[in-house]
């Protein structure tokens, strides 16, 4: 780990080492994402902080394109179509396979006047046509989804079909070519979607927030946070599904299928030896369009795959609910108690206010619940549904190079840049048309082992949370609504550097919790969790619901009381603490620590 | 003559005539709120006992001839003043009546005797010399005599001090006795932060025994902030609290003990103290219309909520200026605002 100069400082970016046996990280990621000489006199003193939210791991070459692409979508809503005053866009660069961000300030105020006026126009544009664009983006996206799910991957057959000779087709390697093209469009596409509302959204319920804090300075955040949550959300939808699912289990007497470490495919097997069991599964695939889209993993990465291509985490959800069910317990999420709940918080909290207050409080408390349909749903439509199945549509790409013997296995293309991959797909349309010795297959294989190697050394590395400067304040919008890096996050941060047996961070969801840690650093590590255990991982996804029925409190590395995290402890009434910076680096599995999610504080406790 | 009524019959039109506490408990009895059964002496009773005991003209005599910007001149017209009222009788009449309302009280009650000052609700701070709270009194000759003490906290130093500059001539006592709560803790609220202004918190100090110890600031209490709405435990901090007040064995007054080591550090609320605070703050809140700082005490071997009573209620008078409080515009506005986009308009 990188030893800070001073206290109350971060590590310069360019003091840090390369791990052993990890030389040529760099080769994988693009000649503007390092910290160069030519920029370092500006990089140097820049506040850059890991992203850990979105990409604890070391980035796989391929997978770089979930940083460009949507950071490219973000400073456009934000810089050039919304114009927000104050700030641009986000930087990034890598470390040792680690992404860290940064954004740009508007500085000279003749600048953030003029853009004052362009945000006000547009951002007044959206916020008063709200649920008519919000309706639109709807259909767009699942048009969008639609067309990935048509985009065809053509095999390069020995000869070109008929249709080619006698009905004027496209050819073979044309196709293969714009399919990847198309590919790489449509996930542009998807990420200029992504961001289209993010900024708008989180920022009427940040302003909400604000004003609840102005007039009820001690008002805890998950208060403010019940208020506006929505109800019925597409997020909450897929767990539903496999509640009612094990609740017909139960009905129909196949739960005996149900046991703990049988897998999928063993259950399935056991199910389709009867009626009521085939009956069960043909219910189940009723269910698995749309809401098996559901992802394993909140990650950006190609191993975050959907429930339909893994099903261990729907039917380890499955087993737990059977079984809960059996014990008597009740399983369902208490949306009528989350209803009321947020009314009447609503209602007593205006109560409390002066009258000018109350009109603030209860206009953008309806404009933030306006908004809020899209914090939430987007997820499940850009981040799951879209984003599976774009990897898999990649993987396709990677079949048709292990069958012209290019790669071993399908994944490894994961392993090559966007741009890397273009090349050698123009090598393969190459060769293929032209019946020539392709260098491909020699090339690559050593390159793709040599950057396996290198991310496993990489995943054994901790990155300090932030490197360059200590900001004074940090003021960027987006930093703050997105990543709830505040202010007073990153003093912590430079404060902590050494670590220490406390880690401090934000009161996500009420309540202490002491137990066993169980630290979660992929998506493969969720079967490790164990019943009663204290979940610790860089931020956790809707998609984890099922682990939420066993863990007993929850603690990340990252993200502020609107994080997914944060939102699914209060469902389960767990503690949380999120935004603790290094959980996941200081804490061990096996550790038994206490959580308070009341004061924000993780305690090691041996 | 008729110088004392039970607290029940009191409202705040009879501060006047009884002191602003008496007639403060009146209040929280008719709004519902636990209240520990007493009665109020009135003004009457005292300006009874001063004109019996033929004090009017020693007392203005020494008043005017005091220097109310000399300490030693302040000390000695207190001193006398005082000296002459301990050794003045407390009028038969005035005795008898207070006698009847503590028999009815019970057999040999112990009681709290404490001042009700004119215009304390509104001034308290000034009057801050002249609360005099006697405890676990037993006996009707020592209720007299804790009442009489009352009276003669009306001319402590500060007392005089002040009314001197103000140029009130005249000063009179209620007083207020009530059945004592045998408390195991005790302390104070306040209906809303009174750090933050928040109003939709309570904030709670509470330490071991009798009140006098929080009161008076002889212990770091612990210390709750409850929100109204949810009445969870927003933050909590448990301090040492090494001293708490308790009944003298002798079953006369309150004596000063160390709290027991294994509860020095213990939080002296649970969920259900803190539950029931919350609600009765609620109620006295809503009652006067206005933030309060309320006494309390929870009674030793009771069972919550009954075992909580309110021995006073003030208004909060001095909250803090919250910041600027965001101006009258619209949502929309200050979702500009956040932005950055709040001042300029293109041109």
């Amino acid at each position: 780990m990188a030893a800070p100069s001073t206290v109350g400082s971060f590590p310069s970016p360019y003091e840090i080492e390369t791990p052993p046996g990890c030389e040529g990280w760099e080769d994988m990621y693009p000649y503007y994402a390092r910290f160069d000489e030519e920029r370092r006199e500006v990089d140097g003193q820049r506040f850059w902080f890991w992203n850990s939210m979105h990409f604890p791991l070391p980035m796989p070459a391929f997978d770089a394109i979930c940083i460009d692409s949507p950071y490219q979508a973000l400073g456009n809503w934000q810089n050039r179509v919304f114009a927000v005053p104050p700030a641009m866009g986000i930087d990034w660069r890598c470390i040792n396979g680690y992404i860290y961000i940064s954004g740009n300030p508007v500085l000279d105020p003749e600048k953030i006047g003029e853009r004052a006026g362009y945000f006000q126009a547009r951002a007044g544009y959206y916020y008063e046509h709200w649920d008519e664009l919000y309706g639109k983006w709807r259909t767009k996206m699942e048009a969008l989804i639609a067309e990935l799910g048509e985009l065809e991957v053509p095999a390069l057959g020995e000869y070109e079909p008929d249709e080619v000779a006698f009905a004027d087709a496209e050819t073979g390697y044309v196709a293969v070519l714009s399919a990847y093209r198309n590919a790489l469009r449509l996930i542009d596409v998807m990420w200029q979607h992504h961001f289209e509302f993010l900024l708008l959204g989180y920022g009427a319920y940040m302003t909400f927030a604000e004003l609840c804090k102005a007039n009820l300075p001690d008002i805890p955040d998950q208060h403010i946070a019940q208020m506006v949550a929505g109800l019925d959300v597409l997020l909450f939808r897929p767990d539903a599904e496999l509640r009612r699912l094990a609740r017909l289990a139960i009905d129909t007497g196949v739960d005996g299928a149900f046991v703990e470490g049988r897998s999928p495919e063993e259950i399935e097997a056991e199910l389709a030896e009867s009626d009521a069991g085939r009956a069960w599964l043909a219910e189940l695939e009723t269910v698995k369009e749309p809401w098996f889209h559901m992802a394993t993993g909140d990650g950006l990465y190609h191993t975050y795959t959907s429930w339909l291509d893994d099903a261990r985490i729907p039917y380890a959800s499955l087993i737990g609910h059977i079984a809960a069910l059996k014990a008597g317990e009740d399983i369902e999420r208490p949306s009528d108690h989350i209803a009321e709940e947020r009314e009447r918080l609503a209602t007593e909290y205006a109560a409390l206010l002066g009258d000018e207050a109350r009109q603030g409080f209860e206009q953008l408390l309806a404009l933030s619940r306006t908004v809020f349909p899209y914090v939430e749903e987007h997820k499940f439509l850009c981040d799951y549904w879209f984003l599976t199945e774009w990897w898999n549509k990649i993987r396709e790409f990677g079949d048709l190079f292990v069958a012209h013997g290019f790669f071993e296995d399908r994944d490894d293309i994961f392993q090559l840049s966007r741009l890397e991959v273009y090349s050698a797909l123009d090598e393969l349309a190459l060769t293929w048309a032209t019946g020539g010795q392709a260098r491909g297959p020699k090339y690559w294989p050593p390159i793709i082992a040599r950057r396996k190697e290198i991310l496993e050394r990489l995943a054994e590395w901790t990155p300090p949370p932030a490197v360059g400067a200590v900001p004074e304040a940090v003021l960027d919008p987006a930093l703050i609504m997105l990543w709830g890096v505040t202010t007073q996050r990153v003093h912590a941060w430079a404060q902590h550097q050494e670590g220490g047996s406390e880690l401090t961070g934000t009161a996500a969801s009420p309540g202490v919790v002491e137990g066993v840690a169980r630290v979660v650093k992929t998506v493969g590590d969720i079967g490790d969790v164990r019943e009663g255990e204290i979940l610790v991982c860089s931020i956790t996804s809707p998609a984890w619901a099922p682990i939420f029925s066993k863990i007993t409190a929850a603690v990340t590395d990252i993200g502020g009381v609107m994080s997914h995290a944060a939102i699914v402890c209060r469902e389960y009434a767990l503690p949380a603490v999120v935004g603790t910076g290094r959980a996941t680096s200081q804490i061990k599995s096996g550790q038994r620590i206490r959580v308070d999610g009341t004061a924000g504080t993780v305690a090691i406790l041996e | 003559m008729s110088v004392t009524r039970s607290l029940d019959e009191l409202r705040q039109a009879d501060a006047a005539a009884f002191g602003g506490k008496s007639s403060t408990l009146g209040e929280l009895i008719a709004a519902g709120i636990p209240v520990p059964p007493g009665f109020a002496v009135s003004t009457t009773a005292f300006r009874a006992f001063v004109a019996e005991a033929g004090l009017d003209g020693m007392i203005a005599a020494e008043l005017g001839r005091m220097a109310p910007d000399d300490v030693d001149s302040v000390g000695a017209a207190s001193h006398a003043i005082s000296q002459a009222m301990r050794f003045a009788p407390v009028p038969d009449a005035v005795r008898d009546e207070i006698g009847g309302r503590y028999a009815e009280l019970g057999d040999d009650v112990p009681v709290a005797v404490r001042s009700s000052a004119l215009g304390e609700d509104s001034q308290d701070a000034t009057y801050a010399g002249q609360q005099e709270t006697y405890l676990w009194v037993r006996g009707a000759d020592h209720v007299c005599d804790a009442v009489r003490d009352c009276w003669v906290s009306l001319y402590s130093p500060p007392a005089i001090t002040y009314r001197a500059r103000l140029g009130a001539a005249d000063a009179a006592m209620g007083v207020a006795v009530q059945l004592m709560v045998d408390a195991e803790v005790s302390g104070v609220m306040f209906t809303c932060n009174p750090v933050s202004g928040d109003p939709s918190m309570v904030a709670v100090n509470a330490s071991w025994g009798l009140g006098l110890a929080v009161v008076g600031g002889e212990v770091t209490p612990d210390d709750y902030l409850v929100s109204k709405v949810t009445k969870e435990v927003v933050r909590e901090h448990v301090h040492p609290k090494e001293v708490e007040y308790v009944p003298d064995a002798a079953g006369r007054g309150a004596v000063r003990v160390d709290v027991s080591a294994e509860r020095r550090s213990v939080a002296c609320l649970g969920p259900a103290a803190i539950e029931a605070l919350v609600d009765v703050a609620g109620r006295v809140e809503t009652y006067f219309g206005s933030h309060q700082d309320v006494e309390w005490a929870v009674a030793r071997g009771g069972e919550l909520p009954g075992s909580l009573f309110v021995v006073q209620s003030r208004p909060v008078t001095a909250l803090p200026r919250r910041g600027d409080p965001p101006p009258a515009t619209s949502a929309m506005a200050l979702v500009m605002s956040a932005f950055g986009a709040g001042e300029k308009k293109r041109n």
